[in-house]
């Protein structure tokens, strides 16, 4: 037993900066630590990582962080869907919460050096890919090509908007975007993201690429099936699984899924593991 | 080994001896019926303490993960927010602790201190607890028909994690010391020389309780085990096992080594709020479901597979080097559904073996 064991359990104030609604029911919400060292320590985090945000008197849920490390600011993306995310919906800017992390295991994105990255999202999916889209934008040189196919719903469901139109025109990109269901103002492509690989002048990057994965169930399961048929390995498809962690260190056990803590073997799992926990997604 | 011995009438000098060092002593006491339960000892009751008798089905396992538990308060004034973290570590001794709870405790110390993050409040409760552990010797009072320590390989007499050990010889105790803290205890007078005529009862002792335990469906554990972690077991014994879960959570509340909990916020006063953790069970409908109302985990026998896997299954197992379940059978006493550990392990092993010889 060790002397200076820390209380891993206890947040650490911080405060809430500004808050931008992204698309409906979800809000990206700026914020920093009222500790310039805490701050600090904090922005180590890697992309896929996560954090428990607490709200006192309501509760602590985890959260994907959508920032990437090399971001100045750092920021949630929640949408409001429980009785906590909807405590911190009504917090105005200036405003405490408490926050600790960062935890998980993260996107080895050392490990992806020298490959393509495919980054397929569905809705709110967008959010932890977003942390390793910037990532990798920031680190373009070890990357070859990037790609990203992005499905929503409806064109006011796209996230990160500035982001999309940012990367939908750089050189170093290749950004498809799709929605369902299209409105008057949509020239895009419709119909669902996996349509999206099979368009005119789209080739998807398949050979030495890790394709990363993050969306609704059915979504999934669909790209899924798409990827493989493509000849993706099931290695080289990788995701972040979300269970509702009470501890996010291993161990209050609600995220345990067959021999997998989330909360410390994940949330970043490739699918030749998550086919393996034997659990619904 | 260092035999010492502690006469009989001695026993209540070692409790007070105890409670002089400002340990507050636990020790086991008998309810109405087959109600038992370790209460702390005091002037009143000192002399009700027992040393035979059955089990208490609450597990002494509250002592370093109470049932619930507060982790601290976080308090708001004037825009600001101050968290402040609440620690409850009393010196505690448990009198009478049996070998399985000792395992029990042994299999927290490596789970909640183990790994890549230690658990603090555990730490400091742990810290300033001492087991004095008695071995289940009458096979009348101590044995019931659900125990298989033998089987799990952690009693009737417990071979470490205890500080001290105390097995009933007749006339008096035999008294070993697990740690320094226990050899300290044993330097006291109250506590005299043994001899090899002491040893030599003691073996003849162990010897003859094996004979008592009634369980021998809890032989198959390792072959559940094996079966367990290779994936062989059906979905459809798991159904089998799941349809007979009432979904109480009996069995994970008893349990000396389940560790699962949630967390909780209360308000204690005006801006006032106290994070509590409480023991949580995996056999109850809402453990997975996440906000939204997604629930991963729907059908009640992937609950079910869940317990026994996280307790059967090698990997776990060699993860935390030791294993989930003591032999302590109050699962198999409590459950209504009669699914406690040994039945499931006679149903995996009976179904599997059965699949694999078709």
């Amino acid at each position: 037993m060790s002397a200076a064991t820390q209380n891993v359990y206890l947040p650490k104030p911080a405060v809430l900066e500004r808050v931008v609604a992204e698309i409906p029911e979800v809000k990206t919400f700026y914020w920093h630590f009222e500790d310039d060292r805490e701050q600090q320590e904090f922005h180590k985090f890697r992309p896929g990582q996560f954090a428990q945000i607490s709200l006192f008197g309501v509760g602590e849920f985890p959260a994907s962080l959508p920032s990437s490390p090399g971001e100045e600011e750092t920021f949630f993306t929640i949408r409001k869907v429980g009785t906590c995310t909807q405590a911190l919906d009504e917090l105005q800017p200036g405003q405490k919460f408490a926050v600790r992390g960062p935890y998980g295991n993260g996107f080895p994105m050392e490990d992806y050096y020298g490959r393509n990255l495919v980054f397929v999202a569905g809705g709110i999916g967008m959010i932890p890919l977003r942390s390793c889209i910037v990532y990798a934008l920031q680190h373009r040189k070890y990357y070859d090509r990037i790609q990203i196919f992005y499905g929503a719903k409806a064109p006011r469901e796209l996230m990160y908007m500035p982001n999309l139109r940012e990367w939908e025109h750089s050189a170093g990109v290749e950004c498809y975007l799709t929605v369902d269901r299209p409105d008057a103002s949509w020239t895009g492509n419709v119909g669902v993201v996996g349509s999206l690989f099979s368009k005119p002048g789209v080739s998807v990057a398949v050979d030495n690429s890790t394709v990363f994965v993050c969306g609704p169930p059915v979504m999934f399961r669909f790209v899924i099936r798409d990827l493989l048929a493509m000849g993706c390995e099931e290695k080289n498809i990788v995701s972040t699984l979300e269970r509702y962690m009470k501890c996010g260190v291993g161990k209050c056990g609600h995220c345990c899924i067959g021999v997998a803590y989330v909360c410390v073997d994940g949330p970043v799992f490739t699918y030749q593991q998550i086919k393996k926990l034997g659990e619904e997604i | 080994m260092k035999a010492r011995v502690l006469p009989k009438s001695e026993v209540l000098a070692l409790l007070d001896l105890l409670r002089a060092q400002g340990y507050e002593v636990l020790a086991p006491f008998c309810g109405r019926g087959r109600d038992t339960y370790f209460d702390t000892v005091t002037d009143q009751n000192r002399d009700q303490v027992q040393i035979h008798l059955p089990n208490p089905y609450y597990p002494p396992k509250r002592f370093v993960f109470p049932h619930i538990e507060r982790l601290m308060k976080a308090e708001r004034s004037h825009g600001d927010l101050r968290i402040e973290p609440i620690y409850d570590a009393p010196k505690r001794a448990i009198f009478g602790i049996r070998s399985c709870d000792v395992a029990g405790i042994y299999h927290l110390d490596r789970f909640f201190l183990g790994r890549e993050f230690s658990d603090i409040y555990y730490q400091k409760r742990r810290r300033n607890l001492l087991l004095i552990n008695l071995v289940c010797t009458d096979p009348e009072r101590d044995i019931g028909k659900e125990c298989f320590c033998m089987c799990a390989d952690t009693g009737p007499a417990a071979r470490d994690h205890f500080d001290l050990q105390l097995m009933d010889l007749g006339d008096e105790f035999m008294a070993v010391a697990g740690t320094s803290a226990g050899e300290v205890l044993l330097a006291n007078p109250v506590f005299r020389k043994g001899t090899d005529e002491h040893v030599a009862r003691r073996r003849t002792i162990l010897e003859d309780l094996r004979t008592h335990f009634q369980s021998i469906l809890t032989s198959w554990f390792s072959a559940a085990v094996r079966y367990v972690s290779q994936g062989k077991v059906s979905e459809k014994t798991w159904e089998e096992i799941g349809q007979r879960c009432l979904e109480c959570g009996g069995c994970t509340y008893v349990c000396p080594a389940c560790t699962c909990f949630t967390v909780t916020d209360r308000q204690v006063g005006a801006g006032q709020v106290e994070r509590v953790r409480m023991w949580d069970s995996c056999a109850l409908g809402g453990f997975t479901r996440m906000a939204g109302g997604f629930n991963p985990r729907r059908a009640v026998h992937d609950r079910r597979n869940r317990r026994f896997f996280r307790k059967l299954s090698h990997y776990f197992i060699q993860r935390e080097l030791s294993m989930a379940c003591v032999g302590c059978g109050r699962c198999a006493a409590v459950c209504h559904g009669d699914i406690g550990m040994p039945t499931v392990v006679e149903m995996i092993r009976r179904a599997t073996a059965q699949a694999e010889a078709r």
